[in-house]
């Protein structure tokens, strides 16, 4: 019989040999060193976060700056420089904790204090910020009420403050080496990322080194510092020679042109990445105060003409998915019950809903026509490729209906200042956004002539919908009030919504740890050479 | 000489203001500025409208104009829009980089043009001729873009020969300097050609030749020297062209540049960057055309400027 004591004892033998086997088994410890190195195909106009107007930087500032708020690897807020926060019951008062051990690049504590001056600095007007002062919305005013608790007020409720605040143009930069650096601080920022800023080759490249002291990483990543010691950001504008220094092993990791994606995946040498880009890729909308899709039998039929996945196959080479209602599964409130929802690919009924709105064919296969007048428009488009392609599908398809359609492009902003005169009857269009709000820019009377809602529909039962939406903070609230917006635009058939691009992003093998984020960029805090 | 130079210096004048006006009307009648392109479609009207105020577009653009000429002329080209720092310095720190490459393309091009131009035109053998004549034809017919690309999958990705990435030293510089060189070599070959065969018909050359000059002192000293100078015209605006054509080969190797900086400017609508970076350009060519002239009277004694 095994006595008692050394049963415990064995236990206890088991428990300890656990502990010290399970992190050398699970958390090998990564090799640290080396660098990184990406490729931008746009060269940042400046790194101030609060100043820039492009794209590349947003991106950069992911690995340079934290923001209060940011978003977990399925898209879910999680928590970041603010340990929590709440908002008060009518969505105009919003409080955060932060963190007590962060400290800028250049070694300064970031209190409430700090906080409040740099987001003071994204609103102030002799910033001239493009972006970031108004991703913060209508800002009454911002105090530190305690060393680490911050208030900020809205003059009124702001649906996508949250979103918002997760832009990496919401970062916190250090207010004394704002004040220090003056003008060159856009050449030199201080934030409190990952990696700190070391030296920008104009054209050529930037370079980011390891921040030794980082030990407040977001949940999805590990706490500390990067494996890596540096980032090396290379400028090329050219896609193709990207994708010759990638595959001779001169860049790490590379956003593949669409182009070269079912190439470089045959050779299966490299890991790949995918995600679903933020918004709709494409959609057909009408302009519904203009004949024939004044007619809301007429949308209805549009929608059940359409083959899309033709249209994504052939116009988007399948590199997508088929979208169905006004937001895609890649922004949080997509209501996964819309591919259901939505109307189907389904001729006859198409047929049937054209007849009843009058239009009918004379003979088979001639035009549709209704009060002796042939069933055709004019599609506005862009002259982008994957939409040109798609466009010709479309066509085809419609005029097996007798519906002749034709196509149009315009330079992009002459196209968009057509559409908000509402000069067309039907275009094509897509864009990219953070949060589900978008609807509000879409649909909105609001916007009708200044802002995007080109398909100048006045719905005061729309409009209330999305306003509800813009108030309500609580998150479930919102996502039942987003779902019936979802099914109200289907319902309406403002849109014939056709395909949502997916990105992907290739790895060198001997890269260890990269993580693809939704929101479109690659997490290299875990990130380290084989 | 002196009046000639002082007379031509001041043709610099019109010339600047001329192509400033001409750039600075295009860059505002094309589609699009600066605003709505850096805060995109889904800025709202009162966003656009406060940093046009905020950047001084809102003014009416006589205004612009005469406020850029007037900063210009106390050596103030302004600030650029997109990146908020001074266009001088911007300009400075990119004109080097392209400096090199139109000077090492503009070498290559004389080094390999001129030599081939000579020998298609004195040799006995037509094969000679004939090929020089087909391969100029191929390097001018290939677009740089094009023959970059070229490049850089034969040498760097097949072969690993040369870096893609790296931007400075001298292996960073062969494959755009040889890219941006093969059509202005193509077109050197082919004015020297023609001009050594016209000026080999010379009475002069006739001369040489029948009083038992050496062959190779007939080319070299009697028809080459003479048969220059139109080469030498060609060579010079073609350095001009050089640095201008950088738009493209800078773009495809990814270096920094003169040229990228255009593109750059011209796509944002960065308007005092495009206008600065214009404004340089012209007046170098202004100076390569006056540097021409001066040389013309070295190589040619008979030509004399009043």
């Amino acid at each position: 019989m095994v006595p008692w004591r050394s049963l415990v004892r064995g236990a206890m033998f088991v428990v300890v040999a656990l502990a010290l086997a399970l992190p050398a088994v699970t958390h090998a410890q990564p090799r640290t060193g080396g660098e990184l190195v990406l490729v931008s195909t746009e060269e940042p106009d400046t790194l101030d976060a609060q100043k820039t107007g492009t794209a590349a930087t947003g991106l950069l500032m992911r690995y340079l700056g934290d923001t209060l708020v940011t978003k977990d690897l399925k898209g879910n807020f999680t928590a970041a420089l603010a340990r929590s926060w709440t908002a008060s019951r009518d969505g105009l008062t919003w409080t955060f904790q932060l963190r007590t051990d962060v400290k800028f690049h250049d070694g300064t504590p970031l209190t409430a204090e700090a906080v409040k001056a740099s987001i003071e600095r994204a609103l102030a007007p002799e910033t001239k910020s493009p972006i970031a002062g108004a991703l913060f919305g209508p800002v009454a005013g911002v105090t530190a009420s305690g060393p680490s608790t911050l208030q900020i007020r809205l003059k009124q409720p702001f649906a996508p403050f949250l979103d918002n605040l997760t832009d990496p143009r919401a970062m916190i930069l250090s207010p004394q080496a704002v004040r220090t650096l003056g003008d060159r601080f856009g050449r030199s920022p201080v934030g409190t990322g990952p990696f700190k800023f070391q030296e920008w080759r104009s054209a050529d490249r930037i370079i980011f080194a390891r921040n030794p002291d980082y030990r407040w990483a977001p949940a999805y990543a590990h706490a500390g510092p990067p494996f890596v010691d540096r980032i090396v950001v290379r400028i090329m504008p050219e896609s193709a020679a990207q994708v010759a220094a990638f595959e001779r092993g001169e860049i790490s990791v590379l956003s593949v042109p669409p182009t070269d994606v079912r190439r470089l995946r045959a050779t299966n040498k490299y890991p790949f990445f995918s995600f679903l880009r933020k918004g709709v890729g494409l959609f057909m909308e009408f302009n519904v105060t203009k004949e024939p899709f004044s007619d809301i039998r007429v949308r209805r039929a549009m929608n059940h003409a359409i083959e899309k996945n033709s249209v994504l196959q052939i116009g988007l080479e399948g590199l997508g998915e088929i979208a169905h209602g006004p937001l895609p599964p890649s922004i949080w409130g997509y209501w996964d019950g819309i591919a259901d929802y939505a109307p189907k690919y389904d001729p006859a009924r198409a047929k049937a809903l054209l007849a009843e709105a009058g239009w009918r064919q004379r003979s088979t296969g001639g035009a549709l026509e209704k009060d002796g007048k042939p069933f055709s428009f004019v599609l506005f488009a862009a002259p982008i490729d994957t939409w040109r392609r798609s466009a010709q599908i479309v066509q085809a398809q419609l005029r097996a209906y007798g519906v002749a359609m034709e196509i149009q492009t315009f330079e992009f902003g002459t196209l968009l200042s057509k559409l908000r005169a509402g000069e067309h009857t039907a275009e094509f269009m897509g864009y990219t956004y953070t949060s589900p709000d978008i609807v509000q820019v879409w649909f909105h009377s609001s916007n009708i002539g200044t802002g995007l809602t080109f398909t100048h529909n006045k719905d005061p039962k729309l409009d209330a919908m999305i306003d509800a939406s813009r108030r309500e903070t609580d998150q479930t609230k919102r996502l039942a009030l987003y779902r019936d917006i979802q099914k109200y635009i289907v319902d309406q058939a403002l849109w014939v919504p056709l395909w949502t691009n997916t990105n992907y992003v290739a790895v060198q093998p001997n890269v260890d740890g990269a993580k693809i984020h939704p929101d479109g960029f690659v997490v290299l805090n875990d990130a380290s050479l084989k | 000489m002196r009046a000639f130079l002082v007379r031509r210096l001041f043709l610099l004048v019109p010339t600047v203001l001329g192509v400033t006006l001409a750039t600075f009307l295009m860059l505002h009648l094309t589609p699009g500025d600066p605003v709505t392109i850096m805060l995109g479609e889904f800025a709202s009207a009162a966003d656009v409208a406060r940093l046009r105020v905020e950047l001084g577009l809102d003014r009416p653009l006589p205004v612009q104009y005469v406020k850029f000429l007037a900063r210009a002329l106390r050596g103030d080209l302004g600030t650029s829009i997109r990146s908020r720092r001074p266009v001088a310095e911007e300009i400075a720190e990119r004109l080097p980089p392209t400096m090199q490459l139109a000077l090492a393309a503009e070498v290559l091009a004389v080094g390999v043009g001129i030599p081939a131009g000579v020998a298609a035109a004195t040799a006995r053998i037509p094969a000679v001729d004939s090929t020089v004549v087909a391969v100029t034809l191929v390097g001018l017919s290939m677009p740089t873009f094009w023959s970059g690309l070229l490049l850089i999958l034969l040498f760097s990705l097949t072969l690993g020969w040369l870096p893609i990435t790296e931007s400075q030293g001298l292996r960073a510089l062969i494959l755009p300097a040889v890219t941006l060189a093969a059509p202005a070599a193509a077109v050197l070959a082919r004015v020297t050609r023609a001009s050594v065969l016209e000026v080999l018909r010379q009475d002069y050359v006739r001369t040489a030749r029948a009083k038992g000059v050496v062959e190779r002192v007939v080319i070299y000293r009697h028809a080459l020297r003479n048969a220059l100078i139109p080469v030498l015209t060609v060579a010079a605006l073609q350095f001009a062209g050089l640095v201008a054509g950088a738009v493209i080969v800078e773009s495809v190797f990814a270096r920094p540049g003169l040229g990228r900086l255009a593109v750059t400017a011209i796509l944002s609508r960065d308007f005092p960057l495009a206008q600065g970076i214009v404004l340089v350009v012209a007046t170098m060519y202004v100076f390569v055309n006056v540097g021409v002239d001066v040389v013309y009277g070295i190589l040619d004694p008979r030509i004399r400027y009043r």
